[in-house]
């Protein structure tokens, strides 16, 4: 099990809906990231890293350029997480519950 | 070829108490059984997990630093149910709802996870972009 952390970062979330709006290279990204987050170039990186492995964004070389783009099945691998995320949430309310009545 | 689907996650607990109780432990109680742990943003380090009861009213976690929402309450209607706005990260924009119905001498309580299923990421990220935009602009500001 993941925390939030892994979906919850801000840096992320922003670079979603970048790419939300349509493809950008990942040095387009890179500038209007760090230049919001005041992070490095290899911080952007590692979090491009993250959401490609995440399943969330893809990427092509294109060219000397890497064009990054939203990988629409990501809804599919959040829903995915969340799925065993409830069930896990869950098993400890009815644990809680049970332990009301005993 | 994926055979995972978008759609809705449906969980359910059977409970042997009465709807009232039910909700008043999975709200006012919170902090006494989520597993803070495995989900939440802070871990071992959060010291509370607080649903405020009334609409607009934030669900958030509380470490020593500082405080993360996880969602924000639409709706409100004890002892039958409430509606988060679920604000986490690539979910933003997701809905989770949970109802709470008499069943036998106890309750059925049913989670809903729903709104996986927007053909337009747009759709999903502008929703999300109005609620984390305040903070940016605070942090970016100050920064600059």
């Amino acid at each position: 099990m993941h925390a939030f952390d892994v979906l919850g970062d801000p840096v992320r979330r922003r670079l979603l809906e970048l790419l939300a709006d349509g493809e950008r290279t990942a040095g387009a990204l890179t500038e209007i990231v760090r230049a919001e987050f005041g992070i490095s170039q290899p911080a952007v990186s590692q979090h491009l890293r993250v959401l490609r492995e995440a399943g969330l964004v893809s990427d092509n070389k294109e060219g000397t350029r890497r064009v990054y783009r939203i990988e629409p099945d990501g809804l599919l691998r959040v829903r995915e997480y969340f799925d065993g995320f409830w069930a896990e949430a869950l098993e400890h309310f009815r644990e809680a519950a049970r332990e009301e009545t005993g | 070829m994926s055979t995972v689907t978008t759609e809705a996650i449906r969980k359910t607990v059977l409970v042997d108490f009465a709807p009232a109780e039910a909700f008043e432990l999975f709200t006012a109680r919170i902090a006494s059984w989520w597993p803070v742990r495995t989900h939440s943003y802070g871990g071992d380090k959060v010291k509370n997990v607080i649903l405020e009861p009334h609409v607009g009213g934030r669900l958030y976690e509380v470490t020593d630093d500082e405080e993360q929402d996880w969602g924000k309450v639409l709706a409100w209607d004890p002892p039958n149910g409430f509606l988060l706005d679920w604000q986490i990260g690539e979910a933003c924009g997701t809905e989770v709802e949970v109802t709470f119905a008499p069943e036998g001498p106890g309750s059925r309580v049913v989670l809903e996870h729903r709104g996986f299923s927007e053909s337009d990421p747009r759709e999903r990220y502008e929703g999300g972009w109005d609620v984390v935009l305040a903070p940016f602009v605070e942090t970016a500001s100050k920064k600059a």
